[in-house]
């Protein structure tokens, strides 16, 4: 017991890092055959090459909103759900992956909302499609921002079919009997239909570039027959996805896994970096490590909460090792797409989400340190998890590494720039949160603590220096990247707008300090406010669906914003009412 | 009775309430002007809420607008004084000189955006893959340009911008022996086939056959409004009959004086340059397998008789021209990638933000040095106490 309670901080931090490691080995074999070994084949899709098992968690995202499902009694895998929708189709159609909820697109397609029932599958959809690509076809031309809810969802709905079904048409014709006898019908009468069809389709181009080819010459199988069928020469991989395809029907696991090795053996002389660049990929999306970060995350927050009550000498340090060890996996992730991307840390909404998180972790560990009160644990430790959370809803739209946009083709403003005023939002949202602890902390203590108090509010003025400093460098280097590109320093750009309220609100905020028209509760206040304004700018400014910055579009996250907006306005009166104002006062004469 | 008044509003203007008022008022214009731009589109909503000094508002009720609410001019100006004023009191010791830097930096940035705002010109080129351009166009202003093509190596000229147009009344066009007597000026109108039964007000040109209905200005962003007018050349005591003229009209009309031929025509305002540009080559790569663009680019030879220049320049993203006090950057493009479009500002302030911005930056870590400086030995001292 005195062990225990000696080491648990070093144990339940290894404990974290063991599950952490846990989530990087590799699967086994789905029924003898390698799928994990088929996820590692390099593929171009999107503008990037990346392992099919990438293209396989990102469409089973976007379809079934999550990584993996279960059906009939065994869990499938995204690698392996990824091979039947490729090469047996007619199996694949039966599995229920895909996801609605709303109501009118239910009554679309004629069933009735109940509690089991909002999962389909492709056949199930059959019948409607024709309804579903009528619909969609309306709603399309109509701007998003001014569609109705139910036009976004069945445009979504279609989108997903129309993934779906690019998918079962991009090795093989569905329905057809294989690729093997493609092979043998080339020459044949309808044969260049079919091809026309199978390059139409592709929703990725799997055949290396042959030797002496311009370097981005990928082809689908579409284009290798159609070149094959004109009479020129037969694209050297053609021949063992033929036979994958036919061992896979077949269940001949054995010679699945040969014809897998002979393709491995293929790429790597035509291109000898992407096998390697494409396995590393496939340790980042199975280590998951933003997932598992959140795990810990909440971990941390949850002993922290404890130690508040019970045990304070033995679940602080816990509390901090597990936030340690999150931010240790949550670093190694961050790190691990920038390597793989060769991008600074941030590129998208999504990463912004990622990286705004992981600076309040990093300033949490600081504050931690330097105060030890285990509110610098608490709050980053909640804000980490949701930050993750936030960026896992983003994350459902696709690849999270999609390429950048010409006019944001640029390291050197995206490392600068971008980087400097994420942690500026990252600054703000930590003095939020720890504004949000004192507010709380003062109507659930039963002593008032002054001390306590006072080094909260020292916490907080010191990150919101932090964030000013942050805020305002970020916002005026991102108006000399808009004179770099677009000629004029400062356009009144929703965005830009967006980062000069958090610089204006925090420079009021230190101004009223100065002046001392707030004191410690007033900074308080002020400093939850932080968070609205944040999360605006953040955010909302992309459902403006205006200005130069509105790639970042999103429609669904408003009622979510205005949720964590009005939460936080409560916050504020709570932290500005006096402790215990709900309580009859002694005075009273009654 | 003057001086204390005068001590008294020094006193208020660089006071710390006005400065929290001021932010306070800016935050509220910042927030105002973002979400007006969704109707009003950014150039609109910024010269109604940034670039004035009050905002005006129209109500239905009123005939006449009403001010509302300071315009963001009026409060970066006071701030500006207010500012100066703070910075002016501050004392001048090392430990102050952080301070002293970023205020300074911060005046001068809003000097920058009031520069900005006062003298910048906003232009684009749209070149062609082949074509020589010696001039760059408004995105809005329009002019009503009187050509003279009766040399066919050389155009003549000449234009009225308008401006001068909605003023109306005889217009000389100097260098010419003609004068334009503009009837009437539409801002934006609407252009369709006159019906049967009406009359128009133009009397030759494509005019008498056209019905023009006024409508009211437009300001977002990709809009245009077709300026159009009815105009009267005359020439030595001779009119040349009433004609249309209008954005909304593609083919120019001319009429002939004296053996030299007038084209009319009402255009986006041009302003010439003294060199050219040339398009060589308009590059619009994306990346493999996708549309989503990678890189746009444009390789212009610049053509400059007065500097003896000819030259070569390649344009593209984050890489503009920056010459003879215009920046020239790569803005679109269209015709299938063979029109390169580039937005062209010229902005004599443009240097100013980057100073504020290194000011700025080493107030600040100036400031947190000394800062950091003065605490670290303050818990020194309590250590040995």
């Amino acid at each position: 017991m005195n062990f225990l309670t000696k080491y648990l901080s070093w144990i339940a931090g290894g404990l974290a890092l063991a599950l952490a490691l846990t989530f990087a080995l590799p699967s086994g074999k789905v029924r003898g055959f390698d799928a994990s070994g088929f996820g590692t084949l390099p593929i171009l899709e999107g503008g990037r090459v990346k392992p099919l098992d990438s293209v396989a968690r990102n469409s089973l995202l976007v379809i079934h909103s999550r990584q993996g499902f279960r059906h009939a009694g065994h869990n499938v895998g995204p690698d392996e759900w990824l091979l039947d929708v490729l090469f047996r189709p007619q199996v694949a159609d039966q599995q229920p992956i895909f996801v609605i909820d709303d109501l009118d697109v239910l009554g679309l397609i004629g069933a009735k909302q109940t509690t089991a029932r909002n999962y389909f599958s492709f056949s199930e959809l059959g019948p409607h499609l024709d309804e579903i690509q009528k619909q969609a076809a309306t709603a399309q031309p109509i701007a998003p921002q001014k569609r109705t809810r139910f036009q976004s969802s069945v445009i979504n709905l279609f989108e997903r079919v129309f993934l779906y079904y690019k998918l079962r048409n991009t090795l093989q014709l569905a329905g057809s009997p294989g690729l093997a006898w493609e092979l043998q019908s080339l020459g044949s009468k309808d044969a260049n239909l079919r091809h026309q069809d199978l390059v139409q389709l592709a929703h990725f181009r799997i055949l290396p570039p042959t030797a002496g080819a311009p370097p981005e010459a990928w082809q689908s199988v579409g284009q290798a027959l159609t070149t094959a069928n004109m009479g020129g020469p037969l694209h050297p991989g053609l021949t063992p996805l033929a036979k994958m395809n036919a061992a896979y029907l077949s269940n001949d696991p054995a010679g699945f896994n040969q014809a897998l090795a002979d393709m491995n053996g293929l790429v790597n002389t035509l291109k000898p970096d992407a096998l390697g660049h494409s396995g590393r990929e496939v340790v980042f999306n199975r280590s998951q490590p933003f997932f598992v970060g959140m795990i810990i995350f909440l971990a941390s927050f949850m002993a922290a909460c404890i130690s508040w009550v019970y045990k304070p000498e033995v679940l602080r340090p816990t509390a901090y090792a597990l936030l340690f060890s999150g931010a240790i996996v949550h670093t190694l992730g961050l790190a691990a797409r920038i390597i793989l991307q060769g991008r600074p840390p941030v590129t998208n909404l999504y990463s912004s989400a990622v990286f705004v998180g992981w600076g309040v972790v990093i300033l949490g560990l600081l504050v931690e340190k330097m105060y030890r009160k285990g509110f610098g644990t608490a709050m980053a430790s909640i804000f980490g998890f949701a930050s993750l959370i936030v960026a896992q809803h983003l994350g459902e739209a696709g690849d999270t590494m999609e390429m950048m946009r010409a006019v944001l083709d640029s390291n050197f403003w995206l490392a600068t720039h971008v980087v400097t005023i994420t942690i500026g939002y990252s600054g703000t949202f930590l003095a939020g949160a720890i504004a949000i602890a004192y507010g709380v902390r003062k109507h659930i203590v039963a002593v008032q603590d002054i001390e306590t108090d006072r080094v909260l509010a020292d916490m907080a003025y010191g990150i919101i220096c932090f964030a000013l400093f942050f805020s305002f460098v970020g916002t005026v280097l991102g108006g000399i990247w808009a004179d770099q590109s677009w000629g004029r320093f400062w356009g009144w750009d929703p965005k830009e707008n967006g980062a000069l309220l958090i610089v204006l609100w925090n420079a009021i905020i230190l101004h009223a300090r100065w002046a001392g028209y707030v004191r410690e509760r007033g900074t308080m206040v002020m400093a939850i406010f932080g968070n609205v304004i944040t999360a605006l700018s953040w955010f909302g400014v992309n459902m403006l669906g205006v200005g130069l910055h509105s790639y970042g579009f999103m429609d669904q996250a408003f009622w979510a914003l205005t949720g964590f907006c009005a939460s936080q306005l409560l916050l504020m009166a709570v932290t500005y009412a006096p402790p215990r104002f709900w309580l009859p006062r002694n005075d009273s004469h009654a | 009775m003057i001086k204390p008044l005068a001590l008294q509003t020094w006193k208020f203007l660089k006071s710390i309430q006005l400065t929290i008022v001021l932010l306070a008022l800016l935050m509220a214009l910042v927030v105002l002007c973002t979400l007006a731009q969704v109707e009003m589109g950014t150039a609109g909503a910024v010269n109604a809420y940034m670039r004035s000094f009050i905002v005006w508002r129209q109500f239905a009720a009123l005939p006449f607008p009403i001010p509302v609410f300071p315009g963001a001019a009026l409060v970066g100006l006071l701030l500006t004084i207010n500012l100066t004023g703070k910075t002016l009191e501050l004392k001048r010791t090392w430990a102050k000189s952080g301070l002293w830097l970023i205020h300074a930096g911060l005046v001068v940035l809003f000097a920058g955006e009031f520069v900005a705002g006062m003298l910048q010109v906003d232009t684009n080129m749209s070149i062609e893959v082949g074509q020589t351009v010696n001039y760059v166009q408004s995105y809005k202003n329009m002019e009503l340009a009187v050509i003279d093509v009766t040399d066919p190596t050389w155009d003549e000229v000449y234009s009225i911008p308008d401006t001068e147009l909605s003023r109306g009344g005889a217009i000389p066009i100097p260098g010419t022996p003609l004068t334009m007597n503009v009837k009437k000026y539409f801002a934006n109108a609407e252009l369709s086939n006159l019906p049967a039964g009406q009359t128009s007000m133009a009397t030759a040109g494509v005019g008498p056959s056209v019905l023009v209905v006024e409508q009211p200005t437009v300001t977002a962003d990709g809009e245009m409004n077709q300026a159009s007018a009815f105009v009267e050349p005359t020439a030595a005591g001779r009119s040349y009959g009433v004609w249309l003229a209008s954005a909304a009209i593609g083919a120019p009309q001319s009429f002939t004086h004296e053996g030299h031929t007038y084209l009319l025509t009402m255009r986006l305002r041009r302003l010439y340059l003294p060199y050219a540009f040339t398009l060589k080559q308009f590059r619009h790569d994306v990346y493999p397998g996708t549309d989503i663009p990678k890189n746009f680019s444009s390789l212009v030879q610049v053509v400059n008789p007065s500097q003896k220049e000819s030259r070569e320049v390649l344009i593209y993203m984050n890489q503009p021209l920056r010459y003879e006090g215009k920046t020239f950057y790569q803005a679109s493009f269209g015709k299938n990638d063979t029109l390169s479009v580039l937005s062209v500002v010229e902005n004599p302030g443009w240097l100013l933000p980057y100073v504020s911005c290194v000011l700025v930056s080493i107030g600040l870590l100036v400031h947190f040095a000394i800062v950091l400086r003065r605490s670290l030995k303050r818990r020194q001292d309590q250590k040995e106490a």
